[in-house]
């Protein structure tokens, strides 16, 4: 009748949260009631016997009368005893939850109703015991069991106990609260344990649908990531074709190889193969970005050293810094470390560098490149041990290129690398750029197992640390860095 | 609702939702306290060490009632959820199957927020339950009467005059307005039971007569209507008893 839709696996929590009737046999430890029962015998010389709703018996501690004795000896009495306490058993109660079953030797049955949450879940049935009025055997006993010997009888039947119904509405009431505080407390304990677990799923379910969702937004996102890298690598090289062109007629008008230009037709041509130009660096620039991106972009690695790559790059800036007036400063110090790497690829990130470190000095200033070669230093898994032994294949080249320029706040270091990328858009129009160079910086270097950082130049400026593990560490240490091998 | 008619007998449930400390489990308490023994059960509390409710309270009211087809078994369960955020999966599950709710608010204006997000995680809950929050009988009772800074009265009865709930005043540690709350939304209750499943001709009962009978078997003989009656708002006009049954 429950007219509500479950949405989900723990619609069977209605057991503890709805309104289902508690079972006796399921509340209550039945050897811990026997044993109560016990107690209770013992101090009162009364037999217990509790049955659940259903007519279960859960507990049975009967007192060995004398009489009762006796009048089992005999078929008929056997017969007439069973009857008696199939009855008892089955005696309904009533309203008041208290009755009286009386057995035809004049002893008596006392039952009580165990309640919980106003629905009857058991009985107890006390007895057999005599009541205080019983002075001698009754006609159904002599009616019932015609042969039992009246003396014997008379005399077993007086050494029972005589107890008023007063005295046996305590006991009886006493069991009957004592019981009912057991059932709610199990029961209590019971719906704590099933909500407990009940949340526990509840939780666990609605934490899988999350991540379920997340999972699906991540592959979507990786899945749009994909699509990019394909639309820059497909756009950036469908635009580069006519780009070639421009760039080649424009040289060739330059050239005079169509006739001679006037001066002015000379400097717009000169603009145009400049502008070209330009343009086909940020072109071959969102290329670069898309094949880092997409993993396509091949490094021909192979054995070389830093300081030559350095003077490359020294030489290929200077004219700028020159036109600056910028001074260029080269300190390799004899650097000599075997690197395992792409010199084309590390000339590229470098004149990166140290062309953005011009860009953003003004005139008197000086750009540093320097280059050390380090011990590894600490790294992640130095909590395990072993530096000793470590440290030496850890060797790593260390190139600073520092400047003495506008400098970048520390909140916005890390964002550099992302692409398209300024500090502040306004730098754009004074300094020019696409902010892609530095994020292809990054990941040419992270693709070359290093790292690359930003830090303060004291008193004013940047200082780009990049860090690139020799060709000894990427040997040995493959976990941790991409092998040296790729290609 | 749990109908067995074999056992003549009809199961309710109620659920008292709101944010944490909006006083849910003082309501039961002090209902538990308003109500004859003979019809209650014992109140269950599942609290932690801080007297926060880990998972529910549950107040059983157990009451006969005659019907033209004779004498039927009512029992109420009255439940509350845990407020804290944290405890969402719990408070999902002691919804199931409600028939109806009382939204415990908190009077206090720093506590509008609180009520505000735990009104909307009642609606998402019920949502996710697969009900509508329109489709289940609810009154909203504004609790801490008696503290200060709190929205005023004339704020609530305004308020009250705009929305389509019920409004009850109360102060549950004093008792005051925790009656008018569970009998309120009882009526409520019932009403919604009876034209959803035509209890009227299946048990023989009446509206107006199953709650001047709770009333009585409760300990409060004659009071229904007037404790049913109780509130402002609620979409009525004023002075309009909302049963149009009679006081017994």
């Amino acid at each position: 009748m429950t007219a509500q839709k479950s949405t989900h696996g723990s619609g069977n929590a209605l057991d503890v949260v709805g309104d289902v009737p508690v079972r006796l046999e399921e509340v209550i430890d039945r050897e811990a009631l026997v044993e109560m029962c016990r107690s209770m015998q013992s101090l009162f010389g009364i037999g217990v016997r509790v049955y659940s709703a259903d007519g279960a018996l859960l507990a049975n501690v009967a007192s060995d009368l004398d009489i009762c004795g006796l009048v089992n000896d005999s078929s008929q009495g056997r017969v007439a005893c069973g009857a008696t306490v199939s009855a008892a058993k089955s005696v309904d109660p009533g309203d008041d939850g208290d009755v009286v079953h009386a057995c035809f030797t004049g002893l008596a049955y006392r039952i009580v109703s165990l309640d919980y949450e106003g629905r009857r879940i058991g009985r107890i049935v006390l007895g057999p015991y005599a009541p205080a009025g019983l002075r001698e055997p009754p006609e159904t006993l002599a009616r019932t069991v015609p042969k039992l010997d009246v003396i014997q009888s008379t005399t077993r039947l007086s050494a029972v106990a005589r107890v008023k119904p007063e005295a046996l509405g305590r006991i009886a009431h006493h069991l009957k609260t004592t019981l009912e505080l057991i059932i709610f407390s199990s029961h209590k304990a019971y719906v704590t344990s099933k909500l407990h677990l009940y949340s526990v799923r509840e939780s666990y379910r609605a934490l899988e649908e999350k991540t379920q969702r997340l999972e699906q937004a991540h592959s979507k996102l990786k899945e749009l990531d994909r699509l990019k890298s394909d639309f820059l690598g497909t756009v950036s090289h469908e635009l580069r074709t006519p780009l070639t062109s421009i760039i080649g007629y424009s040289e060739m008008l330059a050239e005079g190889i169509a006739g001679p230009l006037s001066k002015e037709q000379a400097d717009f041509v000169g603009t145009i193969h400049g502008k070209g130009e330009q343009l086909l660096g940020l072109i071959m620039g969102l290329l670069d970005l898309s094949k880092l991106d997409s993993g396509t972009m091949s490094l021909r690695q192979a054995s070389m050293q830093i300081a030559p790559t350095l003077q490359e790059v020294i030489s290929t800036v200077a004219p700028v810094a020159k036109k600056k007036g910028v001074e260029l400063v080269l300190d390799d110090d004899g650097v000599a470390c075997e690197l395992a790497a792409d010199a084309e690829r590390l000339r590229q990130v470098f004149v990166n560098l140290a062309d953005n470190a011009v860009k953003f000095t003004p005139k008197g200033g000086t750009v540093t490149i320097r280059a050390r070669v380090a011990d590894g230093g600490a790294s992640d898994d130095d909590d395990e041990g072993g530096a000793v032994l470590l440290a030496p294949v850890r060797r790593v080249v260390v190139v600073t290129v520092s400047d003495t320029g506008i400098g970048i706040p520390s909140a916005e270091r890390n964002k550099v690398f992302d692409a398209f990328y300024q500090v502040d858009s306004s730098s754009t129009r004074e300094y020019g750029g696409t902010g892609l160079g530095l994020s292809i910086v990054k990941r040419i270097v992270e693709a070359h197992g290093g790292t690359v950082v930003i830090s303060a130049n004291e008193p004013g400026g940047t200082v780009f640390t990049v860090t690139l593990p020799s060709a000894q560490a990427r040997r040995t240490l493959p976990s941790r860095l991409p092998p040296a091998d790729r290609t | 609702m749990q109908l067995n008619f074999a056992a003549r007998e009809v199961a309710i449930k109620l659920v008292y939702y709101g944010p944490a400390l909006s006083g849910k489990t003082t309501n039961l308490k002090a209902l538990h306290q308003l109500v004859q023994e003979k019809s209650r059960g014992r109140l269950m509390t599942l609290e932690t060490k801080d007297d926060r409710t880990l998972f529910f309270d549950m107040l059983p009211l157990v009451f006969k009632a005659d019907s033209e087809h004779g004498s039927m078994n009512l029992r109420v369960k009255v439940f509350t959820v845990p407020g804290q955020v944290v405890h969402a999966s719990t408070r999902r599950l002691v919804l199931q199957g409600a028939d109806g709710i009382v939204f415990v608010a908190d009077s206090q204006l720093a506590e509008t927020e609180n009520n505000a997000a735990s009104f909307l995680d009642l609606r998402a809950n019920l949502k996710e339950l697969g009900r509508s929050i329109s489709q289940v009988p609810l009154v909203i009772q504004f609790n801490k009467r008696d503290l200060p800074n709190i929205r005023t009265d004339v704020e609530i009865d305004e308020l009250a005059q705009r929305g389509k709930e019920p409004v009850m005043k109360a102060c549950a540690v004093t008792g005051e307005g925790v009656l008018e709350s569970f009998f309120g939304l009882l009526d409520r209750t019932w009403k919604r039971l009876d034209e959803e499943h035509d209890l009227k001709d299946k048990l023989g009962l009446r509206p107006e007569a199953f709650l001047a009978m709770a009333a009585a078997s409760l300990g409060h003989a004659g009071q229904a209507t007037a404790l049913a009656s109780a509130f402002i708002g609620g979409a009525r006009m004023p002075g309009t008893p909302p049963s149009g049954g009679t006081v017994r």
